[in-house]
């Protein structure tokens, strides 16, 4: 075909071939376009190889983001729509690089060919380009006279020139690996391009042009290419190729210089498809056997090379391992007079840089002693081991998350990992630590935990209080009212809780200690400065420290932090605060499962926790000694944080039959992934303050962007569901909704509802006005079947029937649906959805304050409404923690381009 | 991805109007059966096997018959038949019943991407009905053709020339497999067989192209495939639970190619990069559970996910967790090495301890911190392990890594699991 479609042909082939030498294939004068160069590979690899070229890429596009840039080491490149854009703005180039999706590559590839008539050579890095794709490429390249590499290569390299054009080659620091020297390297394996580089480097030897062919079925740059360019490259000596099998690219190969050509893959033969490389799996002969035997009759040689047995000639070797490589050239070139470009660097003996026997007896050969890794990771090994606690790396987190994720298909959100219907079985205090620290808690977790938020929720003589009774008095809802107080727990307030985790982190963090309720732990190695245990203790005894330590004390909680304390004199409230929160997260920071940020921080999230919970309550039940009426010491030693939120809102404590339903209610409402609009205002309010700055970033701020981000539709609809039910049982006389024997019939009550709703439906429509929805009952997702099912719903009724409890709220609303679809309301029967679960849930809570008329209309939405805010608190936590671990500075803003105007 | 036989052949032929035999499937009733045989006067009984399955006819494995009772005795011999190709062994899922084609030419006709030419190329012979392998080569054609363009009857017409075809066969062929590139280049496909055509009398004097069998491959990278709307399942049997599961995470950022080698392996080797996959396989042989290429930069919960499931089906038996690569040119080591160290330590969390020896070789960006966050972990599983950097030859840690499986399997396992504290 190639003869068919390029009449010309180039020198020796009969088809188009440009370049002729292995120094035109990267060189100081390519100027290059690269394609999605804003897309996620592309942002990391294409400012390495502009800056490794001294500016070669003279823009990129992106489809949609015309003006904005790629920020880079050597100067922004500048980005458009397209390409013919790009070329109108006066940019020329010969190269293209193409980053697009495999569906978009082809498409790519004929707009540089097609728009700009200089194209002479086009990278594509793109893996999983379809077979048809890359034949059209190949015919519609050779017709334009354009010279492709790959798809699925990263591209050519020149240690001559530093110049890397394409994809990542040496990584990033191409200078590292990308020695200058005299031998190219030609590899059907990007990854083993380099890898070789380093073991050519280990042996002596620099390269010169380093080409990464890529193994698609469609090489379009092959070793015949290559061979008539390597011929023609005056500063290559001898060249080095990693061969696989599949594909006659190399049967008929000429050379006039040494070669070492390494055959991989005759196990290969037992696969029937391939793996990784598209291109590498053989047909009848050309299979690694076949090209071992290859390379053999053209680099005159009649085995495969060895140590043990090092058959060369002076036309070059064969090996089947690339450690081999190295050894094999020196040994051709040795036969040619040439020696290697620089004294070897290295070896490539077993040198392991970390590892532990873990006290067995192991045979010599696995018993290897540890070597010291080389520069420069030695010294960064170094200074790592020195940190304590994750980093984690920062990208932009506009709508993404790593603390929560929901699934689509079954709308169940996860946190840190786990199902909120799991979450709903948890306490509200290990939902908080699991947001947070991102594992499960113990009891001794729980007890400390709890007592630091026992001995924060009562308010008096707090300003927070006052800022939130003055927002309250001015009819604010409850969002806002919390919100005033928050602002009280600014920076100030909890420096001092920061510093002292801070001290406790640089006297502990490489004492050994790994769990913060280690038993028995010696103090006699921790020797703080004078300004360290400033920060510690103080003159005289404090009563918040006190008050804590005794609540610890009757919880039995365990810590080391608080020993400790407890062996220098008077600890501060924060040194305790602290001591409490490091040693929840001791573990899990020593692991490095968590940021040294999260740690330091984590006693401003218990701050608000507290304050949120407590400010929920007006001010006058916050007294010198007691909230709520419960003494603040009985607070501190006995009460659970889900007891307390229990309190605040419903103004008693809690049996646990209604403990139970009020937890389920409270982990069920913890996220609902990044998307919702609670979790959108919190990230903001990180973005805003930068995150990269992660200090400077007010978590108090972050959770009033969550707060000021509900409202009357979003937390606060909570209430209509139960505004409906209220209407359905206001007339009954229904005392328990717990009580099986509530004599109601509610499939009868349902009808009743159905047949009404049934008319005003018809009367609506006859009129062209469109239905009202019933709250709680359908769901977007979760329809189309005969009978529908939300699975949230699904799952809490089974925990609930499992339990023996019964709500009549929710049977009510299964009674509904049932009763809609035979009264032939709706075509299915509807589901029940996870709103009409919550509604049910706090309504039954309610409904005897309700019922006696001490909880008004309006008290029952601003409990509604609280309820909402002390669950959502949770994930807004997870996700303000996690933003300001990951994001970027001003991250979740939109683009220009990406907003539109309405007139 | 391939399909052989004319039960979804003839189906796919219809697609350009291709004619074909008259089939029937496994559901086919006796008088169906019957009709069949009345019409065509002979039927060919033959074996459905999924996936490609070749040398058939040469096995005894196609049944003929000209009337009901044989046709049925047939169907009961080769219904649930055995294969054995090469090392591989297929198992029939039924019949297909094929009406006999009368025809006094037979040609073998085949397009595929050849890499001698790089282009589509047009295999043709009118000694076909045979293996084509065993043809001589002067009784064969290869034509490359142009793929903007297509397979055209002039490129046809030359072909038979060239072979001295006999004139009756060139206008009919010339006239239908143009058809055949609609069929491959928009579907997706990679390799398109008709052996044999058999060129049937019209009656009128002329000759019309019958396929007779049917084989193709599909590219799994190619979406168009989907346009044919095959059953999932049709391909299913390529694929174990374990390599569907992964599939299933199969995007283009990030490999995630794997192919399971030894079910009863004892090294579990998550391998990065094409040419490591390539080496570490060889090296490795039976040894190795699984072979793969999880390289390509895979984002954390892509690689996590990957890990998780590789350990929830192979860790338990697994003497040696070896992860394996290169040095990564943009492969984040951190994030990936994050990924996989909270998989194991989530699987041990989930599952308790399990007794295994972990060897790691890697290069590449954030390899510092990378191979701490691994060692920490294993540190926490109280776990033996050694991590190589890229200045150790990687063949060399592969041996490594076998070693420790042998000493593993000679009692270390034992020794391990004792000192974890668990029961094997």
């Amino acid at each position: 075909m190639d003869t068919l479609i390029n009449k010309q042909g180039s020198g020796k082939f009969k088809y188009f071939v440009g370049i002729n030498s292995l120094a035109e294939m990267a060189t100081c004068k390519d100027r290059v376009c690269v394609l999605n160069i804003l897309g996620n590979e592309s942002r990391g690899v294409t400012p390495v190889s502009h800056a490794y070229s001294g500016g070669n890429v003279v823009f990129g596009t992106s489809p949609g983001r015309r003006g904005e840039v790629l920020e880079t080491p050597a100067g922004d490149i500048p980005v458009y729509n397209n390409v013919r854009e790009g070329l109108e703005d006066g940019h020329t180039f010969n190269t293209g690089v193409v980053y697009l999706p495999p569906a978009a590559v082809r498409d790519g590839v004929f707009e540089l060919m097609r728009v700009n008539s200089d194209i002479k050579k086009i990278i594509i890095l793109t893996e999983k380009v379809s077979v048809h794709d890359a034949r059209e490429i190949r015919a519609l390249a050779q017709q334009r006279g354009v010279d492709v590499f790959g798809a699925n290569c990263l591209g050519v390299a020149d240690a001559w020139n530093h110049i890397r054009i394409g994809g990542a080659l040496g990584g990033d620091k191409p200078e590292e690996s990308l020695r200058k020297g005299s031998v190219a390297i030609y590899s059907n394996s990007g990854n083993f391009t380099t890898t070789m580089a380093s073991y050519l480097a280990a042996g002596g030897w620099g390269t010169t042009t380093s080409v990464s062919s890529g193994k698609d079925l469609y090489i379009h740059f092959a070793p015949a290419e290559f061979a008539n360019a390597f011929d023609h490259d005056a500063r290559t000596k001898a060249a080095v190729m990693y061969i696989e099998p599949g594909g006659y690219y190399e049967a008929n190969l000429e050379f006039n210089k040494p070669v070492v050509a390494c055959v991989v893959g005759r196990w290969k033969a037992k696969l029937t498809r391939a793996v990784g490389h598209a291109g590498a799996i053989a047909g009848s002969g050309d299979g690694a056997e076949a090209k071992e035997k290859w390379f053999q009759r053209i680099l005159r040689v009649d085995g495969i090379y060895s140590p043990e047995n090092p058959i060369v000639s002076q036309a070059g070797a064969v090996v089947t391992n690339i450690a081999h490589i190295p050894a094999a050239l020196t040994a051709v070139m040795k036969l040619n007079g040439i020696e290697p470009d620089f004294a070897p660097e290295g070896d490539l003996t077993l040198k392991p840089w970390f590892g532990d026997n873990q006290g067995l007896p192991l045979p010599p050969e696995l018993d290897i002693p540890l070597v010291e890794p080389i520069q420069p990771y030695k010294d960064q090994i170094a200074e790592l081991s020195k940190q304590v606690g994750a980093t984690f790396p920062r990208e932009s987190m506009k709508d993404r998350s790593g603390s929560s994720i929901m699934d689509p298909k079954t709308q169940v959100t996860k946190v840190s990992g786990v199902s909120i219907l799991d979450t709903a079985k948890y306490p509200l205090a290990s939902n908080y630590m699991l947001a947070l620290i991102h594992e499960t808690s113990d009891e001794n977790d729980l007890a400390l935990f709890n007592t630091a938020i026992a001995t924060k929720v009562n308010l008096f003589g707090d300003p927070a209080i006052a800022a939130a009774d003055g927002a309250r008095a001015a009819g604010n809802a409850p969002n806002t009212v919390l919100a005033a107080a928050c602002t009280m727990d600014g920076p100030r307030r909890v420096d001092g809780a920061r510093k002292a985790t801070d001290v406790l982190i640089e006297l502990f963090g490489h004492s050994g200690l790994h769990a913060g309720d280690q038993e028995g732990f010696d103090f006699s190695a921790i020797k703080p400065a004078p300004q360290q245990l400033a920060v510690l203790i103080g003159k005289k005894a404090d009563p918040q420290a006190e008050l804590m330590m005794s609540g610890l004390k009757a919880r039995g909680a365990k810590s080391v932090f608080v020993d400790y304390l407890r062996t220098l004199g008077n600890p501060t409230g924060d040194a305790v605060l602290a001591a409490i929160s490091t040693t929840i997260c001791w573990s899990a920071l020593i692991r490095k499962k968590i940021s040294r940020t999260t740690a330091r921080n984590l006693p401003w999230y218990l701050h608000l926790f507290a304050t949120i919970i407590g400010a929920s309550v007006d001010g006058a039940k916050h007294t010198a000694d007691s909230f709520c009426g419960v003494p603040v010491k009985e607070l501190a030693s006995k009460w659970t944080t889900t007891e307390m939120a229990y309190l605040a809102l419903l103004g008693e404590k809690p049996t646990p039959d209604k403990l139970f339903p009020f937890q389920v209610l409270l982990g069920l409402i913890i996220s609902n992934g990044v998307g919702t609009i609670s979790a959108q205002g919190a990230k903001g309010a990180v973005s805003a303050d930068g995150p990269e700055s992660p200090e400077r970033v007010q978590i108090n701020k972050a959770m009033i962007g969550f707060l000021t981000h509900t409202g009357f539709a979003h937390g606060g609809n909570g209430f209509e569901g139960i505004q409906f039910l209220i209407e359905q049982f206001g007339g009954t006389d229904l005392k328990d909704a717990g009580d099986p024997n509530h004599g109601l019939d509610l499939k009868a009550m349902g009808t009743k509802f159905a047949e009404a709703f049934g008319a005003e439906k018809k009367a609506r429509k006859g009129v062209g006005e469109g239905v009202r929805n019933i709250p709680g009952v359908n769901h977007p997702v979760f329809k189309g079947q005969v009978v529908n099912k939300d699975p949230r719903e699904v799952y809490l009724s089974a925990l609930f029937k499992e339990r023996g409890e019964t709500n009549v709220f929710h049977d009510f609303y299964s009674a509904l649906v049932q009763a809609l679809f035979d009264t032939g309301v709706t075509a299915n029967v509807f589901c029940v959805n996870i709103d009409a679960v919550i509604a049910a849930l706090l309504l039954k809570l309610l409904w005897p304050r309700y019922r006696s008329g001490a909880f008004s209309e309006e008290a029952l939405e601003t409990a509604a409404f609280t309820a909402f805010l002390f669950g959502r608190m949770v994930g807004c936590a997870g996700e303000i923690d996690d933003h300001i671990n990951r994001g970027r500075n001003m991250d979740t803003r939109t683009p220009a381009s990406q907003c539109t105007h309405v007139s | 991805m391939q399909i052989t036989g004319m039960l979804f052949g003839a189906k796919l032929l219809k697609l350009v109007d291709f004619p074909t035999a008259e089939v029937r499937g496994p559901e086919a009733c006796d008088h169906e059966i019957k009709e069949l045989i009345a019409r065509h006067g002979e039927v060919f009984v033959k074996p459905i096997f999924r996936g490609g399955v070749g040398k058939k006819g040469k096995s005894g494995l196609l049944g003929r018959a000209k009337d009901l009772n044989t046709a049925l005795k047939e169907k009961e011999r080769l219904y649930f038949v055995e294969h054995k190709h090469g090392n591989a062994v297929a198992k029939s899922q039924g019949v297909t019943f094929e009406g006999a084609v009368p025809a006094e030419h037979e040609v073998y006709v085949s397009i595929a991407d050849s890499t001698k030419y790089r282009a589509p190329t047009l295999t043709i012979t009118h000694h076909g009905g045979m293996d084509i392998e065993e043809l001589p080569k002067e009784q064969i054609v290869e034509i490359p053709f142009d793929p903007l363009t297509g397979l055209k009857s002039f490129v046809i017409t030359n072909a038979l020339c060239d072979l001295n075809a006999p004139k009756e066969i060139v206008s009919p062929l010339a006239q239908n497999l143009p058809k055949l590139w609609d069929l491959f280049h928009h579907n997706g496909m990679t390799t398109l067989e008709l052996n044999p055509i058999r060129m049937m009398p019209t009656g009128k004097g002329s000759l019309i192209p019958v396929a007779c069998d049917f084989k193709c491959g599909f590219d799994r990278d190619d979406p168009r495939v989907k346009r044919l709307n095959l059953p999932n399942d049709l391909f299913a049997v390529d694929y174990s639970d374990f390599e569907q599961e992964i599939n299933q995470l199969r995007t283009y950022q990030g490999q995630s190619d794997v192919s399971v080698i030894n079910a009863n392996g004892t090294i579990l080797a998550p391998t990065f990069g094409g040419g490591a996959n390539s080496l570490v396989t060889e090296f490795l042989g039976d040894d190795a559970i699984i072979s793969s290429d999880f390289g390509g930069n895979p984002p954390y919960e892509k690689m996590r996910d990957v890990m998780r499931i590789c350990l929830k089906h192979w860790l338990k038996q697994s003497n040696v967790l070896f992860i394996i690569g290169g040095k990564a040119n943009n492969t984040d080591i951190f994030v990936t090495f994050r990924a996989m160290a909270d998989a194991l330590r989530e699987y041990v969390s989930e599952r308790g301890p399990t007794p295994v020896y972990v060897v790691i070789g890697r290069g590449g960006p954030q390899l510092s911190r990378g191979l701490l966050a691994f060692k920490d972990v294993l540190d926490s599983l109280s776990l033996p392990y050694r991590i190589f950097g890229f200045d150790s030859a990687m063949t060399d840690v592969v041996r490594y890594a076998q070693a420790a499986d042998r000493w593993m399997k000679a009692g270390g396992r034992k020794m391990l699991a004792r000192q974890l504290g668990i029961e094997e």
